[in-house]
């Protein structure tokens, strides 16, 4: 019985604080219909796998514990009775109820209940996300925006190794699977930001390849589109034209995109497009907070946030350095 | 006097006649020198190696966990590096699949099936030391490579494209791969040697429905390594094609394909769980009756699970990629088939719950503990096993720190848990010495504690997103309590796992002599001494019923066992009993190799081929011609001794007159030949498989411009070779099939004509296949076609070089005259190999050439 005390100890102890409220990768609770037919699914499995699983667990310490102990040759149920019952009716019960939930569930979350209107290109790199929205021309990174309480779909693509694309809050996961485009889609049941998160070793960096999924009402959906199909703004300081500058002479052009200032005909993919690069909530795949200070550490080393991320570290002047990030700031 | 000889009167098998006892201890000894331990086959020292070995990279994999747990404990450490994480978390992986929990239960199962089926030693015990060697070898370079910073970093999975050329370019991978497929021999040698000697060497009267369920298990287990270990090689194979010759299986941008490498990996990572688990069973199955003192329920319900569990786990392996975008109908019939395996588990659990209400209160020793903690831990495991075995669900949780869970309970609950349980009941017989039940206990109790705080928060951690194999996480995620807590319980697993070595140490230096049957048990392993005598048994005992040494229906010791006695004083060799497969009835004396340094020697050229790959692909074919020459040392038969064996016609019982060297259809030459074909055959099929899928996955085949290769010369080499085997066919007809028979006078006439024949049309077939490989317009660098239809006949041109070489030293027995029937055997054996070269020349012609 301590053996049970112990367990019912525990159950309690990490059930109440499992928080998945405030654990904004948790898949409890859903917040998008495909997340919401599997947390449904996952309560028929956790109730009928969870009392046979128990009872059978008490039943076996009983069994053992007991002092009392029956005549062997006087039991009513025989061994092939009670191998037959225990051993094969009793799970095979349990696969039934199991197997047509999670069939049905599948077929249920596996499409959008209608057609999707956007479609929107997701391309897994190590260790950052490439995103586009091939109807309008906008390419951005590690941060998707789509309009809530919409089926968005999504084409899913690699430019290197397996990655799995995950937003734990609005759906499972799929992968990225080079040479193959796996299609899959997401919803947002409300306006606000979900993370998401690579969930296939990648590599060195496969830990803090997160990003963010953004949804908002329609109308500001089609802001957003409307203000990221526009090519980068004009430095509007004189700090930011030399910004732009050492943009170019630095290196990060190399491979880095700013729709307008950039070489167009360069095809650089290496690196996450800039165009419009002030208006992301994040940096280095959802790893720092894209304000001025995490920038200026990212650019001079971001090793010592992501060691082994493939962005070089840059060494520049402090002037050059503030005279970028005025540049960068600027990409509204 | 006896006694003084015997061991102590414990032992349940009468004494033999002193004089042949003492001449048994003479012939099974294996020298106390350095030189003669190199040398020990004896199947209890090679049991005892793996064992101790396979501990002790338990061991390293444990302190590569608890490093992990640390830089888990708090968000955003900085403790180890990702680099050096993820070489931890692959060789954590690697260590515990490969070097603890298949080694250790084949280690446990070398010592102890001999045992419980009363032969002396094992069908082959020079191939059994040499997969010793070589798993050592492997085991010794993966951690030597982790010591320098460059082990394997990607995963116990090792996934392509991220391990191929372009993203792996070091040593780390190459490790792996080289590494990972000695191992793959090592078990598929252990299992080969496993199954002939369950089949041949059971003790009189063992028929197959009397064997102990751990031999069931190990019979199972081993049958499915000799199918899911081959995917495995052909995997790692053609990764190592990938990395040091530039073929392109993996490469998309060439036509290859990433999925390729997941169906082959999981067909083998699948099954290899219940390979893990089956002899975990089987343990359980033993252990239970003898601790509620009752013969098990269900005998009969238990084999047709577990043989049902074998055949159902080749079933599942897709049910790891529910997440890479294949057909959802499809996924759904094997997440059917991966639930249906609830059943034969409920069945030996039920069967196991059976037993223990008929049987009294057990005594709570510690082995008894830690099969009610496997019980409760793998059914805990077993439902969140069915959990992911759902599709839908398991797009949520895959890759999540819920399958971390998931797989531990199923792994340490249920199979280290009965690991522990098996070391704490063996121990004694191995080493004849009692463990402490007080530090067993505090032993079961932090693991059982320990296990519970570490792993069961991990399902909660994997619900709040945190994925798998990651080195660090991000504070605010709402992760820090779950991984503090678990890296806590780490600590004191690692203490309570800690435990058993102390307990294992106090125990040899002064734990108290152990008799020969401190349990009470009921199978054949407890009646002879603890530790058993280098030949386990002076006279072969006589089994009437499940339970050996218990009379019918009861634990109460059986008064007497009857034996089979085989030893003719004046006529003493190192042999065992041979016995008919189904009912085990005596058929013959096998004769059985001695100590040899051999195997080492092979198993050190043949590590060094594999090593040297790392340096210059030309270093291989030097350590496999090594290699080759050591097998023929191996082999080279000695002089018979003077004792003719025809003159024990005139002992007086019957085990004396039977047959020596018996050739015959079934002996174990004859299965191990068998086995090594069906070994091989997977192999050749899943390449041929590897074929047509990337045929069917890649739209060009051959790929644009490349025209349909030319039939007449391959044609004209296959029909070669298929017409080569004829003649051996024919110089096989000479040797008697009947068992005893003696061999016909015009064997070694016929070999001296049939083989140089055949061996010439063979020749002639490899002077045509190189031809025709020569005159192709690709090379195997130029696209995955090329790759594949270029290892295809690589992999062929293997075969008839080892053809070639066989051939030649049957041939070479062809003029000796003093071998006897064992000269039979040789040309059974190259009867099955060549007509198996003939049939593969054929599918591998048919596939390149012919297929649509």
């Amino acid at each position: 019985m301590r053996v049970a005390a112990f367990w019912t100890w525990v159950l309690l102890g990490c059930f109440m604080g499992m928080g998945c409220a405030q654990a904004p990768l948790s898949m409890l609770p859903p917040q998008g219909p495909g997340a919401a037919g599997i947390a449904d699914l996952w309560w028929v499995l956790f109730w009928a796998t969870g009392i046979p699983a128990v009872a059978v667990i008490l039943f076996t310490l009983f069994l053992f514990l007991r002092r009392r102990r029956p005549d062997p040759d006087r039991l009513v149920v025989g061994d092939d009775a009670f191998i037959i019952g225990g051993g094969i009716l009793l799970p095979a019960a349990v696969i039934a109820i199991l197997l047509t939930t999670s069939v049905r569930t599948g077929g249920e979350v596996a499409h959008p209940s209608r057609e999707p209107a956007l479609t929107i290109d997701v391309i897994g790199h190590q260790f950052w996300w490439e995103v586009r929205y091939p109807a309008h021309q906008i390419t951005t990174a590690n941060e998707i925006h789509v309009p809530a309480g919409e089926p968005v779909r999504l084409r899913l693509a690699s430019a290197d190794v397996i990655h799995s694309f995950w937003v734990p809050r609005l759906h499972g996961k799929i992968d990225t699977v080079p040479g193959k485009v796996n299609t899959f889609w997401i919803e947002a049941d409300r306006p606000g930001a979900y993370r998401g998160q690579c969930a296939e070793f990648c590599g060195v960096q496969h830990a803090l390849m997160g990003f963010w999924v953004v949804a908002s009402p329609r109308a500001s959906f089609e802001a957003w589109l409307a203000d990221h199909r526009r090519p980068a703004a004009e430095p509007a300081t004189e700090a930011a034209r030399r910004g732009r500058a050492v943009f170019e002479d630095a290196g990060c052009s190399v491979c880095h995109v700013v729709q307008g200032h950039t070489d167009p005909t360069a095809g650089q993919t290496a690196g996450p497009d800039f165009t419009h690069l002030a208006r992301r909530r994040t940096l280095g795949a959802a790893r720092l907070p894209n304000d001025r200070e995490a920038l200026a550490g990212w650019i001079q080393d971001p090793h010592a946030f992501k060691p082994g991320v493939r962005m070089p570290a840059t060494a520049l002047a402090p002037g050059d350095l503030h005279d970028l990030l005025d540049y960068l700031e600027g990409l509204r | 006097m006896i006694d003084a000889v015997a061991g102590p009167k414990d032992a349940r098998i009468p004494a033999a006649d002193p004089e042949v006892t003492a001449a048994l201890e003479r012939i099974w000894a294996t020298p106390r020198t350095a030189w003669g331990w190199l040398s020990a086959v004896n199947h209890k020292a090679v049991g005892l190696r793996y064992m101790v070995t396979s501990l002790v990279f338990f061991l390293l994999a444990g302190v590569e966990a608890l490093l992990m747990r640390l830089q888990l404990a708090r968000p955003e450490l900085e403790i180890i590096d990702p680099d050096l994480y993820n070489q931890l978390f692959t060789m954590h992986g690697s260590t515990m699949m490969f070097l603890f929990a298949v080694p250790f239960l084949e280690g446990l199962a070398i010592y102890v099936t001999p045992l419980m089926i009363g032969a002396r030693d094992m069908a082959f015990p020079r191939l059994n030391a040499f997969g010793y060697w070589i798993f050592l070898i492997a085991g010794m370079m993966l951690h030597v490579a982790l010591l320098a910073g460059v082990a394997p970093h990607s995963g116990w999975f090792n996934y392509p494209p991220l391990t191929g050329p372009g993203f792996s370019p070091g040593v780390n991978i190459d490790f792996w791969v080289l590494m990972i497929t000695l191992l793959e021999v090592a078990a598929l040698v252990a299992a080969v040697e496993l199954i002939v000697t369950i089949l041949k060497q059971r003790a009189p009267g063992m028929s197959l429905d009397r064997m102990p369920l751990f031999v069931w298990a190990v019979l199972a287990t081993a049958w499915m390594v000799i199918f899911a270990m081959p995917p495995l090689v052909v995997a790692s194979l053609l990764l190592a094609l990938d990395r040091f010759a530039g073929m392109h299986f993996f490469n998309v941008m060439a036509g290859g394909d990433t999925l390729l490498w997941q169906h082959l990996f999981w067909f083998f990572g699948h099954p290899d769980v219940y390979i893990m688990l089956l002899p975990a069973l089987g343990i359980v199955s033993t252990l239970i009756p003898v601790a509620v003192r009752r013969p098990i329920a269900g005998y009969t319900w238990l084999t047709l699970s577990l043989v049902a569990i074998a055949i159902l786990s080749f079933g599942l392996w897709v049910h790891h990629m529910y997440a890479a975008g294949l057909p959802l109908l499809g996924m759904n019939f094997f997440a059917a088939a991966s639930m249906m395996i609830t059943i034969p588990s409920g069945v030996q659990i039920f069967a196991w719950l059976s037993t223990v209400r008929r049987g009294v209160r057990p005594i709570f020793h510690t082995h008894v503990l830690f099969v009610v903690g496997f019980l409760v831990l793998l059914i805990l495991g077993g439902i969140t096993g069915i959990m992911v075995a759902s599709v839908a669900f398991d797009w949520q949780v895959h890759d999540t720190f819920f399958v971390v869970a998931h797989f531990h309970y199923v792994l340490i609950g249920g199979v280290v848990f009965p690991i522990f349980a098996a070391i704490h009941f063996w121990f004694p017989k191995l080493t004849g010495k009692m463990l402490s039940e007080a530090i067993g206990r505090w032993c079961f109790w932090l693991t059982f504690i320990g296990f519970n705080l570490t792993f069961f928060p991990m399902h909660v951690l994997g619900f709040q997103g945190m994925p798998r194999r990651v080195y660090t996480y991000l504070s605010g995620l709402g992760l820090d309590a779950g991984n503090l807590l678990a890296s806590v319980g780490a600590a004191i697993l690692g203490a309570g796992m800690a435990l058993l070595f102390v307990n294992a140490g106090w125990a040899l230096w002064r734990g108290r002599a152990a008799p020969a049957d401190p349990w009470g048990a009921g199978t054949l392993d407890w009646a002879t001494t603890s530790p058993p005598p280098a030949f386990n048994f002076a006279h072969i005992p006589v089994v009437a019923g499940r339970e050996a040494l218990w009379r019918d229906g009861g634990a109460e010791p059986a008064a007497g066992i009857r034996t089979y006695p085989i030893d003719t004083p004046g006529d003493l060799a190192r042999e065992t009993l041979g016995t008919t497969i189904l009912d085990a009835a005596p058929e013959q004396r096998l004769v059985l190799p001695g100590p040899s340094i051999w195997p080492l020697w092979v198993a050190l050229s043949v590590g060094f081929a594999f090593l040297g790959a790392m340096v210059h692909l030309m270093l291989v074919p030097i350590g496999l011609f090594v290699a080759g020459v050591a097998l023929v040392g191996w082999h080279w038969p000695p002089r018979p001794k003077e004792a003719p064996t025809g003159g024990a016609g005139q002992a007086a019982f019957e085990g004396a007159r039977l047959p020596r060297h018996a050739t015959g259809r079934h002996g174990t030459v004859w299965w191990g030949m068998v086995l090594l074909v069906v070994i091989e055959a997977t192999v050749v099929v899943s390449l041929v498989t590897s074929y047509f899928y990337l045929r069917v996955q890649v739209g060009d085949w051959p790929p644009l411009g490349i025209a349909r290769p030319d039939l007449w010369l391959p044609a004209i080499a296959t029909a070669l070779i298929v017409a080569s085997a004829a003649p051996i066919g024919w110089a096989r007809r000479s040797v008697p099939k009947v068992l005893g028979e003696s061999e016909g006078p015009s064997t070694g006439m016929r070999l001296r004509k049939a083989v140089p024949a055949g061996l010439l049309l063979v020749i002639a077939y490899l002077v045509l296949t190189l031809i025709d490989a020569a005159d192709r317009p690709y090379r195997w660098s130029d696209h995955a076609y090329g790759s594949m239809v270029f290892t295809l006949t690589g992999y062929q041109i293997l075969h008839v070089v080892a053809l070639l070489g066989f051939g030649a030293v049957v041939l070479c027995m062809g003029w000796r005259h003093d071998m006897g029937r064992r000269r039979g055997n040789a040309v059974e054996a190259l009867w099955i190999y060549w007509a198996f070269v003939a049939v593969t020349s054929v599918v591998t012609f048919a596939t390149v050439y012919l297929a649509p």
